[in-house]
């Protein structure tokens, strides 16, 4: 009794430490790359491949945090959050690449135009409950993907077609350092929001849906209202990382703005890490992310298996994904946050409970 | 009695019909400000249908509801909220993953015009309506944790929170033994004091009996007596409709 | 008018594979409440072993859908009973992600065994049709449409004339009672899978015939379950059947619309089902969930 105890109160600091520990490196790795730093003789902790890295982990914070606020805390499982990464990349891009406008004043409009889009696809959407909000969502991430590779006027595609869009070079120095605390700013934007959405009123109306939506609305709760708040919300973070992606990709097409795999990739996150909690996603994509990246290859430590081919690798390293997926949808179903936060243990008794509450 | 001019909800030839069966069938009855009505009738008489159509979970398909002079037919039920009626349910919807001290600021923090809160107020407010119900010791707790009857009592200390003018109670007492149903007596006449009208219904003679003033008989989404509840019991078509030879006798004895 | 005549016939040609992907995710979704995003593979593991079978002995694709078939629901009940019944009581996103999962371990396999080349199965009759005046029939699309109305008739026998059937249905309709009465449930939800993926099987070896074949083709496939589904209805084989023809007289008329129509086939596809979800949920024929 008394050593559990012990446990859980050794493992509740550990996480809030790691935390902590990340974001400092993160914070503070990229300053060596600055001339400033070089002069004074620092060692490179940030180089070309770490910034595209981290990039790339922050971006998938964003996302999973994002994803959270309509399935974590209001419980409605979209399965098409991609859509909205997409319009804002292709809002962003268009904006650059033919109107001609600079950047950062192309990028704020990202988020508004996932959210409109969301406000708008939500009102129908949010009506339907599990498996048919699912499925729609799912759709409609598919759809507007198609749409948006296809759609052409007079013969030319709009928005670049097959051969995707091209936008100009942002020029400044240290393009990796500014990319990445860009994305990084978006990451912190997404947690602080979830953090507040959860300390308010709009947070807890928002639980309650979650919890019991009948029960809810004779409380007083605008269901309708806040679910759509939520969705639009969700889809103007989502809409953010889209926008930076564009401009830090400098190239975008069907395949890298609305890849499906996003949508299982960012619930997988948020489910790892804990859904319903403010860093949950975050740790969960961190995690999962760097892992995507260790079996791809695309790390500098890799994985040598001496009986596969090089060219097998990727095949395996998804392989490894799915079968781990199952695993942890399995035998985790609460997440990371949960374990750390000391109100489970990883010891064969919380292992076996939570399959006897799912099974049959 | 009370009059048309005092009647503060008031339903009018309220009609529903679920496929082919009318669980309501011209309904009208009203309830005057600070009145504890009670709802009786056996099972399927569409109490909870009634509720329902108030609450506006779903709208009846003919007929009116008023409320405070108003209709509210067909309102949204977040709006009835707003408007000041409350509601627990039947089979008890708690917030699962809220502590009781949450649930019952949920309704702080939603419910009436007034009671709309900042989290800090409505915690406040949490507290008051727990002491009420008599949750104090329990606030903290997961509700996975309460009993049945506390479970209840927290269903009623929820839509307390929301500061109706009427609430509305579906089958509080349902499950709990007598010890039990005594202490929800004095809960129940503890909120009617603070000057909430209360619409109960109830299979409970006891209940129905010892608290309210009066006493509604539904039967097949109609209404079969109303009045005193002493004289509504006695009513022979509701004794042959719902109560049985057994207790009419031991009543007239 | 012909053409109008010549797009329905093949709207309803085409239509038979859809019926055949759709009925068997439509009795998993409807009596284990499993939206299987693994479906798609299932398919294409099943045209793989089609033709595998075809090359290997040179055996008929139409022959070898019987074998196909049990070979997959041996499979599917294995998968069902010792991966999926493990969190059949979870939340619906746990069912998503795990068939998800399964999905992506199927396709992989495939790959690393048959590499993404593209392979396909030409019989002596591939190219030859039925010619009615102006319009010509392919004679594998009219067969694979009368195996997939096969297949759903003898899915309807068995979910209708026999015990094991009546038990599933007894099964979708409440699972407590049903196991009050004594039915096996493991046993139950893993032979209604396996029903399934035979059925995702039989799909598998009609599409060999039609289309050349690479691990990740099965993907669209799933998606188009889902539309198949909705539209037709939830909850019984003959919904799925129209649903089926209808979607495919969705896609054909679809792809004849001058300009990119074709192109857009998915997002009318998504549409369409996006509307039928808003509008009338239960689909054309099916019961109100």
């Amino acid at each position: 009794m008394i050593q559990t105890l012990d446990a859980s109160r050794r493992w509740r600091w550990i996480l809030p430490f790691l935390g902590a520990v990340v974001v400092a490196y993160a914070l503070l790795a990229p300053l060596t790359s600055l001339d400033a730093a070089q002069a004074i003789n620092l060692p490179l902790l940030a180089d070309k491949v770490w910034f595209r890295i981290a990039t790339i982990i922050a971006m998938f914070v964003v996302l999973a945090t994002a994803w959270n606020i309509i399935g974590g805390l209001v419980g409605y499982a979209a399965f098409g959050n991609v859509a909205f990464f997409g319009i804002g990349a292709y809002t962003t891009g268009m904006l650059i690449a033919k109107a001609k406008w600079p950047f950062l004043l192309a990028l704020p409009l990202a988020p508004i135009a996932a959210a409109i889009f969301a406000a708008l696809v939500g009102l129908p959407l949010l009506r339907l409950r599990g498996h048919y909000f699912a499925v729609a969502s799912l759709g409609v991430g598919v759809a507007v993907g198609e749409l948006v590779q296809n759609l052409d006027y007079g013969g030319q595609p709009i928005f670049g077609g097959a051969s995707g869009l091209f936008l100009p070079i942002f020029s400044i120095d240290n393009r990796g350092l500014f990319f990445f605390y860009l994305m990084l700013g978006a990451a912190a934007i997404a947690i602080a929001v979830t953090w507040l959405v959860l300390r308010s009123r709009f947070g807890y109306g928002l639980i309650a849906i979650r919890e019991n939506e009948e029960a809810a609305a004779v409380m007083g709760v605008n269901t309708t209202a806040y679910k759509v708040a939520a969705f639009a919300l969700a889809a103007a973070l989502t809409g953010l990382a889209g926008g930076i992606f564009s401009q830090w990709n400098v190239f975008i097409n069907q395949d890298n703005t609305f890849p499906i795999e996003y949508n299982v990739q960012m619930i997988l996150m948020a489910m790892a890490g804990g859904t319903g909690t403010v860093f949950g996603p975050a740790a969960g994509a961190i995690l999962l992310q760097l892992l995507i990246q260790f079996l791809s290859g695309s790390l500098p430590i890799t994985l040598d298996l001496p009986f596969v081919p090089s060219d097998a690798r990727p095949v395996l390293a998804q392989i490894i994904l799915g079968l781990l997926l199952m695993l942890v949808v399995i035998f985790a179903p609460r997440g990371v946050i949960d374990f750390f936060g000391g109100r489970s243990r990883l010891s064969l008794s919380y292992l076996r409970r939570s399959l006897r509450e799912t099974s049959i | 009695m009370s009059t048309v001019a005092t009647a503060q909800l008031e339903l009018q030839n309220v009609t529903k019909r679920f496929g082919g069966v009318a669980a309501l069938d011209g309904v009208t009855l009203s309830v005057a400000k600070g009145d504890i009505l009670g709802i009786i009738g056996p099972n399927g008489a569409g109490k909870t249908t009634l509720l329902n159509c108030i609450s506006g979970i779903y709208p009846p398909d003919s007929g009116d509801i008023h409320w405070e002079g108003a209709s509210i037919t067909g309102t949204a039920p977040h709006k009835v909220a707003r408007l000041g009626i409350g509601r627990t349910f039947q089979v008890v919807k708690p917030f699962g993953s809220m502590t009781v001290r949450e649930n019952a600021a949920v309704g702080a923090l939603f419910g009436s015009a007034e009671a709309r809160l900042a989290p800090k107020a409505a915690f406040v407010r949490a507290d008051e309506v727990l002491e009420l119900v008599g949750l104090t010791p329990k606030a903290g707790l997961s509700v996975t944790a309460l009993t049945i009857p506390d479970r209840k009592r927290l269903e009623v200390a929820r839509a307390v929170a929301t500061r109706p003018k009427l609430l509305l109670l579906d089958e509080v007492m349902a499950g709990l033994n007598n010890v039990e149903i005594d202490e929800a007596l004095e809960m129940v006449r503890a909120v009617h004091a603070t000057g909430v009208t209360v619409v109960l219904i109830e299979h409970v003679m006891r209940v129905i009996v010892g608290v309210c003033r009066r006493a509604v008989v539904l039967d097949f989404g109609q209404v079969l007596a109303e009045g005193e509840p002493e004289v509504v019991l006695r009513d022979e078509r509701v004794i042959e409709a719902y109560l049985g030879e057994r207790y009419a006798k031991r009543l007239r004895a | 008018m012909a053409d109008f005549v010549q797009l329905v016939i093949l709207g309803l040609l085409a239509g038979g594979v859809y019926v055949a992907v759709g009925v068997g995710f439509g009795l998993v979704w409807g009596v284990l409440n499993i939206v299987n995003l693994a479906h798609g593979a299932l398919v294409i593991v099943g045209a793989y072993l089609t033709w595998q079978l075809f090359n290997t002995f040179g055996l008929d694709p139409f022959l070898s859908l019987p074998l196909v078939a049990v070979a997959l629901f041996a499979f599917g009940y294995a998968l069902q009973r010792s991966i999926i019944n493990r969190i059949i009581r979870a939340p619906l996103l746990f069912t998503f992600m795990l068939t998800f999962g399964v999905n992506l371990v199927l396709i992989n396999v495939l790959l690393l065994v048959f590499k993404s080349d593209f392979r396909s199965v030409t019989t002596s009759y591939s190219g030859q049709g039925l010619e009615l005046g102006a319009i010509v029939i392919p004679y594998t699309r009219l067969a694979s449409l009368a195996a997939a109305l096969l297949l759903a008739a003898v899915l309807a026998f068995i979910l209708n004339r026999t015990r094991t059937g009546l038990a599933i249905q007894a099964v979708a309709a409440d699972r407590d009672a049903a196991q009050l009465v004594g039915i096996d449930l493991r046993h139950l939800y893993a032979f209604t899978f396996g029903l399934g993926a035979a059925c995702a099987g039989v799909a598998g070896g009609l599409i060999t015939l039609i289309q050349a074949i690479t691990p990740t083709a099965g993907e669209p496939y799933t998606l188009q379950a889902f539309v198949v589904v909705i539209l037709g209805g939830l909850g019984r084989v003959s919904a799925t059947v129209v649903g089926g023809l209808a979607f495919g007289l969705v896609e054909v008329f679809g792809q004849s619309i001058p300009g990119s129509g074709s192109v857009f086939a998915n997002a009318i596809a998504f549409g369409l089902m996006v509307l039928v979800l808003v509008t009338r949920p239960q689909g054309l024929f099916g019961r109100i969930h």
